[in-house]
């Protein structure tokens, strides 16, 4: 059990490679492929797409930080460039309720141990 | 002018069946009398399967004097791709939702015609000729099919490309609605158990039986939509958190909650309220899901488009979600059961855990689907909510279900007994951290994949052993075949289904390689140890389509990659991934670029490329034919699952 | 019986929300004076140097003709996607023109490079084009067949998928 949960937190903080290529590889999945709807431009092959992985890498290699990079694509194409919403402001909601819904299992659990 | 006026005729029909259905069931209760639903049933089914012929006769033949056909059908469009562009579109889709649903209306009655007498049946077939009604009602008024063109017109438009290169056109969208209009079933029967008061006796495992056929259906729907998407969409992904994607998957996620949950009412009980509004909820979402793919409200790759329909789908799913938790309100304290829950690791405790986990996880997808909406309304601009925030929330609650099919099945109901668990998991356990040791010795190091190793082979091993306990008690009684049809068979199946899949998403995301290489003509490279070769151009044109291949050899099987542009609505151009497939990897192959200054191929030119040469892109991802195989045997579980016995029955039946 | 409540509450919100949203639309298809009539003459120095621009050249082609700026949010939306089609529909009797609406060369050619524009635009000093076409705000799209008559008007950020749509019409 103490293996499993201990793995468990390893997975959900995976800890992303720090040289440039990895970087690259991150950031391309955190950015929307500018004209299609959903799909981010490490996988999507249009002229755009392939326009901002040349952007992103370029910055990379210029010694740009992540958050940098992503600040200087939302200006230019907007939020909705991002494949995940700022985490601030309203987007805040968007972290709350699963840890929200995480509180009620953990909640309802002690509550059925206590009624025994 | 006739087929118009065919059409239509069949559809007002169809209503009238449905009409004469539900007053047909309100005088047989009020009066208790015999009730001649089913003609009723049968007079719905003509009507809307005469109207489907009149389109598919248009269809096959070319009319375009109806506009759906000039809209969707062209002179060249071949046989299969015409019968399927039925549903091509929304209005048509909408008329393969009415066929399966006045289907459905009378498979139940027939099913239940000897307890025709019985109140919840009577409710229950009221409820289902309403739902028909309505969407026969919706095809006669914003939606309808038959709209004449008064134009001209030689040629049509022919169907979407995309929608007219691979067969699985024929398949996936009867088996979604399948499943949609399915769930009907169980939400009319728990309207009829909450207004007849009777929660108890057989009503709810019937209702788990129907289910479990929509859920099945519903689960292979969505395992062949991702494999459709995966083989046109160039991109080597099967899932993409698109808002008409997680149209489909919430109902899904309260329908396996549901299905769990109600082993526990069938076995101790309990959990009837949960259940029913798990009912309630799982149709609720599906109208939800009609409403985001059909209003044009939320942009998908996946979406019809219309903007009548979206005010009257929320107005119908707001209907139905006031009836539903007033009923429950109404008699929510003569539901409850007078026992509870004993202890937390107890299984009743494990399924609580499960019915949480899967509710939450759907509240939460469907927050980040809406949440686009909500922002803009509050703060104006526009944000996306894509693969990151989804994946995120995904992957631990995959862990943990991961973890509860570990352990669910072996634990004791009422009482949780950490020796007895490590006695039924021991073998499991080992075997586990073998495979994980031998993981670790041939590289295989990432966290992600190591955990989901273990935990599948201990869910695996939870499911074998039930099995086995199972196929010893029946070979014990003389009768072996009887386990196909002991309670747990079908399920542990689906476990068996979900753990390959899970090991085929987690494999195939987590090796997944992507290269772009340019190869001459007769060049070959290696890309992730599979070796890729460039063979040369072959040009391919018919009536349909042109469309530019390469030929391209991957470990020896040749491939052709290609673009191609289909003729009609003024020519699309798609491109045609080619993929070798086998149990260990697919090796994804795209047609990306063409050197030189470019042919008539339609692909992309790279300047500084001599011509003659092309750019491919590889993608190699292992196990992905596993997602294939586990919903194949997800599928064939819930068909053994549909016929399960009910927990007290004799074995020998 | 609180949770139940809230519950229904969420969802009567969500809802009403929902049924209150209007569709995603992108660029809205108007009635223009221009609809019918001979497209006025685009022609002037092409952004970024190179000979001379007009319309008239490509006389037989679909043409398709957008106003942006450089200070235009919903361009900054669009130009991905104008570029896409722009590409994809180079070799198909399709061309894009862009006309640069009341904005310094400077910034237009910053934004053109930065976007990378694969079609090439012309320069409208004084505004005369724009007063032509009867532009009040970018980005505003006309589509003109093959003989030279506007065929349809589209305000705001268009996607690929309309325009494709639009020029379907058109070659039909």
């Amino acid at each position: 059990m103490a293996f499993v949960a201990v793995v468990t937190f390893a997975v959900v903080l995976n800890p992303h490679g720090s040289n440039a290529s990895a970087r690259i590889a991150h950031l391309e999945t955190l950015v929307r492929c500018p004209s299609c709807d959903d799909l981010s431009v490490a996988v999507s092959n249009a002229t755009s797409a392939i326009a901002v992985r040349h952007e992103i890498a370029a910055k990379v290699h210029e010694g740009q930080s992540d958050n940098k990079i992503l600040t200087s694509l939302e200006s230019a194409y907007g939020t909705s460039i991002l494949l995940s919403p700022p985490t601030s402001g309203l987007g805040v909601l968007l972290w709350i309720v699963p840890l929200f819904g995480l509180l009620i299992l953990i909640a309802s659990a002690i509550r059925l141990t206590r009624r025994r | 002018m006739t087929l118009t006026w065919l059409g239509r005729v069949a559809l007002y029909i169809c209503f009238v069946g449905s009409i004469g259905g539900v007053t047909e069931q309100i005088v047989a209760l009020r009066h208790r009398r015999a009730s001649r639903a089913l003609w009723w049933a049968g007079l719905s089914l003509a009507g809307i399967v005469a109207a489907i012929a009149v389109m598919e006769f248009a269809l096959v033949t070319h009319n375009f004097s109806l506009a759906y056909v000039a809209e969707n059908n062209a002179t060249f469009t071949p046989l299969l791709y015409s019968i399927t562009g039925m549903w091509s579109a929304l209005e048509g889709s909408l008329m393969l939702w009415v066929l399966l649903q006045s289907l459905v209306t009378l498979g139940v009655l027939f099913y239940y015609r000897r307890d025709a007498a019985d109140a919840v049946v009577r409710w229950a077939g009221l409820i289902l000729f309403s739902i028909g009604g309505f969407f026969t009602l919706i095809m006669m008024g914003p939606a309808d099919p038959f709209i004449h063109n008064a134009a001209l017109v030689h040629q049509g438009a022919g169907p979407n490309a995309l929608l007219q290169d691979n067969p699985l056109v024929a398949i996936h969208p009867p088996l979604l609605y399948l499943g949609f209009v399915g769930f009907s079933v169980p939400f009319a029967f728990a309207i009829a158990m909450l207004i007849t008061g009777r929660v108890q006796d057989r009503w709810p495992l019937e209702q788990r039986r129907w289910t479990v056929l929509a859920w099945g259906s519903l689960s292979l729907g969505i395992v062949l939509g991702a494999w459709w998407s995966y083989q046109v969409l160039g991109w080597g992904g099967f899932w993409g958190w698109d808002p008409v994607e997680n149209a489909a998957l919430l109902p899904w996620l309260t329908a396996t909650a549901y299905i769990h949950s109600v082993i526990v009412q069938d076995r101790r009980g309990l959990f009837r309220v949960w259940n029913l509004s798990l009912a309630v909820a799982t149709f609720a979402l599906t109208i939800l899901g009609t409403f985001f793919t059909r209003s044009g409200v939320l942009v998908s790759v996946h979406a019809f488009s219309s903007s009548t329909l979206g005010p009257i789908l929320i107005g119908f799913f707001f209907v139905i979600v006031v009836v539903g938790a007033g009923l429950l309100a109404w008699r929510g304290d003569r539901l409850r059961a007078p026992v509870g829950v004993d202890h937390p690791l107890s299984r009743e405790g494990l399924f609580v855990a499960n019915n949480i986990l899967f509710v939450g996880f759907a509240i939460v997808v469907l927050l980040g689907t809406v949440f686009p909406l909500l922002y803009q309304a509050i703060n104006g601009t526009q944000v996306t909510v894509g693969t990151p925030y989804f994946a995120s929330v995904a992957a631990p609650v995959a862990v943990v279900l991961l973890l509860l099919m570990a352990i669910a099945p072996l634990v004791s109901w009422r009482s949780a007994d950490a020796k007895v668990l490590w006695e039924r998991t021991r073998v499991s356990a080992w075997a586990g951290v073998v495979a994980v040791v031998l993981l670790l010795i041939f590289g295989v190091r990432r966290p992600a994949e190591v955990v989901a190793v273990f935990l599948s082979v201990l869910a695996a091993g939870a499911a074998l052993r039930t099995l086995r306990g199972a196929l010893v008690a029946a070979i014990r009684r003389g009768a072996w075949r009887s386990v196909l049809r002991a309670p747990a068979t079908g399920g542990m199946i689906v476990h068996l289904g979900v753990v390959i899949l899970a090991l085929g998403i987690v494999t195939s995301t987590t090796y997944v390689r992507r290269a772009e290489v340019t190869l001459a003509s007769g060049q070959s490279t290696v890309v992730d140890g599979q070796l890729v070769r460039f063979m040369g151009f072959h040009a391919v044109s018919d009536a349909l389509r042109s469309a530019t291949q390469l030929k391209v050899s991957v470990d020896g099987h040749e491939l052709r990659p290609a673009v191609t542009t289909y003729h009609g609505r003024g020519g699309t151009t798609v491109g045609t991934p080619a993929i070798d497939s086998n149990l260990a990897r697919d090796v994804y192959v795209t047609f990306d670029a063409v050197g030189g200054n470019g042919s008539t191929s339609g692909a992309q030119v790279q300047n500084n490329l001599p011509a003659g040469s092309v750019v491919l892109g590889v993608t190699v991802e292992p196990l992905l034919a596993w997602l294939w195989l586990g919903g194949l045997t997800i599928g064939l579980g819930s068909a053994l699952s549909f016929f399960r016995r009910r927990y007290g029955d004799e074995a020998s039946k | 019986m609180v949770s139940a409540l809230t519950a229904m509450v969420v969802v009567v919100a969500l809802s009403l929300f929902l049924a209150t949203r209007h569709p995603v639309g992108g660029a809205t298809n108007t009635q223009s004076p221009l609809l019918g009539k001979m497209a006025p003459v685009v022609s002037g120095a092409r952004l970024g140097g190179g000979s001379p621009l007009n319309i008239k050249d490509d006389r037989g082609k679909v043409i398709v003709v957008n106003f942006w700026a450089s200070w235009c949010g919903p361009c900054v939306t669009e130009a991905p996607n104008l570029s896409t089609f722009a590409w994809q529909e180079r070799n198909r009797g399709v061309v894009v023109v862009g006309v640069v609406f009341d904005d310094t060369v400077s910034a237009a050619q910053a934004f053109a490079t930065h976007y990378g524009s694969l079609y090439p635009s012309v320069i409208d000093p004084g505004g005369v084009i724009t007063n032509r076409y009867g532009v009040t705000s970018p980005p505003t799209t006309f589509i003109i067949n093959a003989k030279g008559v506007v065929v349809a008007t589209l305000i705001g950020p268009v996607s690929t998928r309309q325009l494709e749509v639009a020029v379907a019409k058109v070659k039909a």
